[in-house]
């Protein structure tokens, strides 16, 4: 999510589920850069992730969201006062 | 309407009480419980991993979504746990109230449906040979 915590030009997504596996605390750092879309986020997500492969499949089926809604056209803007999350393929139940 | 996530046991019996109303011939009620083996696998428990904020706002439309379609006098209870289960536990309870039997049914089952296909909770499942698995589930993007 963002966060006071985060640099300037970047900001905390908070990931869910299986990215537990990849990154434990649930927290990933981002750089923003010209980032405004949920688009050129999901680019610096991927770029966050570097190599790896397995990390980069996941998120391909996941989705972005705040903690009101989730973000489902990739061209809207990404709102940057408010904490947002990648959240994979949900199975509850 | 009665909606939340919860790290503490469920309780079918609440769900009931809640679910009541002189008018209201029929209650359906539908508990989830952590079953001991998945595609083959002999399974301990699991664990619910779940985004509590947005979980209640997704709780909320499905329930709107109910009552749209089944009334606005049917009674809805939708609760899920997270943190970990072990098997025979618990992990979500439905239910819903009206004066007939059809549409107290149709909304229970709707918002299990509903629930499982679109609320952010996620499951890990840990087996007896020690190994662990995130289990997969749906796509809430277009493009997964």
């Amino acid at each position: 999510m963002t966060t006071r915590n985060a640099p300037a030009d970047s900001l905390e997504v908070q990931l869910f589920g299986g990215f537990r596996q990849f990154v434990p605390n649930g927290t990933l750092l981002v750089e923003t850069g010209d980032a405004k879309t949920v688009a050129d986020l999901r680019r610096e997500v991927e770029r966050a992730f570097g190599g790896d492969d397995n990390a980069l499949m996941l998120l391909k089926a996941s989705a972005f969201a705040t903690d009101r809604r989730v973000l489902d056209d990739e061209s809207e803007r990404f709102p940057s006062d408010e904490p947002l999350s990648v959240l994979p393929p949900v199975c509850g139940g | 309407m009665h909606l939340a996530v919860t790290d503490r046991p469920l309780d079918g019996n609440s769900a009931l009480e809640f679910c009541s109303a002189p008018g209201h011939g029929a209650v359906d009620l539908f508990i989830g419980r952590v079953r001991d083996i998945n595609q083959g696998k002999s399974v301990l428990g699991v664990s619910y991993d779940l985004h509590a904020a947005l979980c209640s706002n997704v709780f909320a439309e499905i329930a709107a979504e109910a009552l749209d379609q089944w009334g606005r006098e049917t009674r809805l209870w939708l609760t899920h746990r997270s943190g970990r289960l072990e098997v025979g536990e618990a992990s979500v309870v439905a239910a819903a109230s009206s004066r007939h039997r059809d549409e107290a049914f149709k909304a229970c089952r709707y918002l299990v449906e509903q629930m499982k296909h679109r609320a952010p909770i996620w499951k890990q499942e840990h087996y007896v040979d020690g190994d662990s698995e995130w289990v997969k589930g749906h796509a809430l993007c277009g493009h997964g």
